[in-house]
């Protein structure tokens, strides 16, 4: 009897530690995100004071309404949802295609050319960035949402096409082979039967291209130089490089208003992130 | 049939070709020649110079710079491993009711978009005027310090940032690897009398590695890889701190960008690109024979 109690004191004291603990460690991984929150809502002279806590002292809207209205904030978004909606629109209209026929057809040079895929995956773009550079600069793309949507829509496609090729083998063959006896042609069979049933995968990848686009912000700031093509990445990264004082209550609005978006997709989508992002990269 | 598949995948082959394998290629061009800012039009191409430069030349920097990403992923993949493992299995304990509130609020730093939340941490935290770590100094009497001017601490800035950014990504494949063990297993070590460690170290750890592992070399190509701490903490255009901090991509890119030394720079890339693919074959091999 005696032994039972002190073995569910012992449970209990296991359980209020482990929980103190991990309330520790939320309140670490939340910290900066609450400071900035806190000092969205703040007046000008909150990010100054010594006297820090994580409620807004005198709150107020007037950081959200500087940087809707008084900044091109507006216009750093419309720029940001061109190129990602763009990429998303001219990677996967390349790669599901490609995906298609590499996942159903077997044929001389394929899997060369996956493996080949693998390696140019592995190669991180910002080496080449200077030849791309070099290249737009040539061809009179460079500050051209056009040219940047080109670049991005390159280097999706690689994962687009792994992500979408991994899934399309999981869809039976014997589904198209029945339809197939049923008298349909490809482009039929495709449209009505295989793109239906790989809504939810497509729906997926074209979600994890946009938010990596939307996150993307070395390509962004170095190739529009213009401050009319910013995209939001190019206003934040310029709004915390002037002066601070003035600035980083705006700066703490923006990232709220920039994150918001994406972490509601992200919670969304959060089941898939784990097994999407390590299935391009292993399966051979 | 036979042309039917490279129709198919005709327009995405393309499309790779020309942002990705052209640049790669004329990358591995401007590395033989003298291309910088007084050769932007008139460069000749001079040979290996460039590579021998970067390799065999201890102050061009690259040798150090290749130190300092080494020594950054084996302490970050780490540091990650270590914490992501038992913190993923403190969630998995018996009787913590609030695991899903825990779990989704750690996710958030992963959900984040990168250069806002590295932003927010050079303001918010380590900025000597507004950063929390400095108004926490002076709330306990000590003099301000601007941990990003010095090399070590900016180092160690990087690294709990890296930490803060890339656990949640570990934690959840690891917690998703948990569910995989058999849980019988735990019940039959507790009868044979077997301790927490005892547990862990011979049902946990094996029951997981396989699973881990891919996950595990995927993270550590992206923390070898990793631009955009370093280069937004410590080198911003205008902004440079006084640290003297370079992984190879920031060198690479320093090299490109700011000291326009466009040939030192390709060969430097075209390096890493040899480097990374060596790698990567390496590990493909050992994933598949375990």
């Amino acid at each position: 009897m005696d032994k039972n109690r002190k073995k569910r004191t012992l449970g209990i004291l296991r359980l209020t530690v482990l929980n103190g603990a991990f309330l520790l460690l939320c309140l670490v991984a939340l910290v900066p995100v609450l400071y900035a929150l806190t000092l969205s809502f703040s007046g000008s002279g909150a990010a100054l004071s010594s006297r820090f806590s994580f409620w807004p002292t005198q709150p107020t809207l007037e950081n959200y309404r500087a940087i809707l209205f008084d900044e091109p904030f507006l216009l750093w978004f419309r720029n940001s949802v061109i190129l990602s909606v763009g990429t998303v629109f001219f990677s996967m209209l390349c790669a599901v295609p490609a995906a298609y026929a590499f996942s159903r057809w077997r044929f001389a040079g394929r899997r060369f050319t996956l493996k080949l895929l693998l390696v140019l995956n592995a190669f991180p773009q910002i080496l080449s960035m200077f030849a791309l550079f070099r290249v737009l600069k040539t061809i009179g793309l460079l500050n051209t949402h056009g040219g940047l949507i080109l670049i991005y829509a390159g280097s999706m496609c690689v994962f687009a096409l792994w992500n979408m090729k991994g899934y399309f083998d999981t869809i039976p063959v014997e589904i198209e082979e029945a339809s197939r006896i049923d008298g349909a042609s490809d482009r039929q069979m495709i449209l009505r039967i295989v793109l239906p049933l790989a809504k939810p995968a497509i729906v997926v990848t074209c979600v994890m291209v946009l938010i990596t686009v939307w996150n993307e912000y070395l390509f962004a700031t170095t190739f529009l130089l213009d401050s009319t093509s910013y995209s939001l990445a190019g206003g934040l990264y310029q709004l915390q490089s002037n002066d601070y004082s003035r600035s980083w209550p705006l700066f703490s609005a923006a990232a709220v208003l920039v994150s918001l978006p994406i972490l509601a997709v992200f919670f969304k989508i959060q089941k898939y992130m784990v097994s999407g992002l390590t299935a391009g990269g292993v399966k051979g | 049939m036979r042309k039917k598949p490279w129709l198919y995948s005709a327009p995405a082959l393309l499309l790779i070709l020309i942002v990705v394998v052209f640049p790669i290629g004329y990358t591995a061009y401007i590395s033989l020649t003298n291309m910088n800012l007084y050769h932007w039009a008139d460069f000749r191409v001079i040979g290996l110079s460039n590579y021998a430069r970067a390799l065999f030349k201890f102050d061009s920097g690259f040798l150090g710079a290749l130190f300092t990403t080494l020594l950054w992923t084996v302490v970050n993949m780490a540091l990650q491993l270590f914490c992501g493992f038992w913190i993923a299995l403190g969630l998995n304990a018996k009787g913590l009711r609030l695991r899903r509130l825990y779990k989704t609020l750690l996710m958030l730093p992963w959900a984040m978009p990168a250069y806002v939340s590295i932003l927010l941490w050079r303001v918010g935290i380590f900025n000597t005027e507004f950063g929390l770590l400095n108004q926490w100094l002076t709330a306990l009497g000590l003099p301000k310090y601007s941990i990003l001017d010095n090399t070590v601490t900016a180092f160690l800035a990087c690294l709990a940032l890296n930490l803060w950014m890339a656990l949640p990504f570990m934690i959840a494949t690891i917690d998703g690897a948990l569910q995989s063990v058999d849980a019988s297993l735990y019940e039959s070590a507790s009868l044979d009398g077997a301790g927490f460690f005892q547990k862990v170290r011979f049902i946990t750890v094996p029951g997981i590695r396989a699973i881990i592992a891919p996950a595990a070399v995927m993270t550590t190509f992206i923390t070898f890889k990793q631009f955009d701490i370093v280069y937004l903490l410590t080198q911003q255009k205008g902004y440079m701190t006084g640290a003297n901090l370079n992984t190879v991509i920031t060198y690479a890119y320093q090299n490109a960008f700011v000291s326009n030394n466009y040939g030192l720079s390709s060969a430097v890339s075209m390096l890493l690109f040899v480097l990374i693919i060596l790698f990567s074959l390496a590990t493909n091999r050992s994933l598949r024979e375990e």
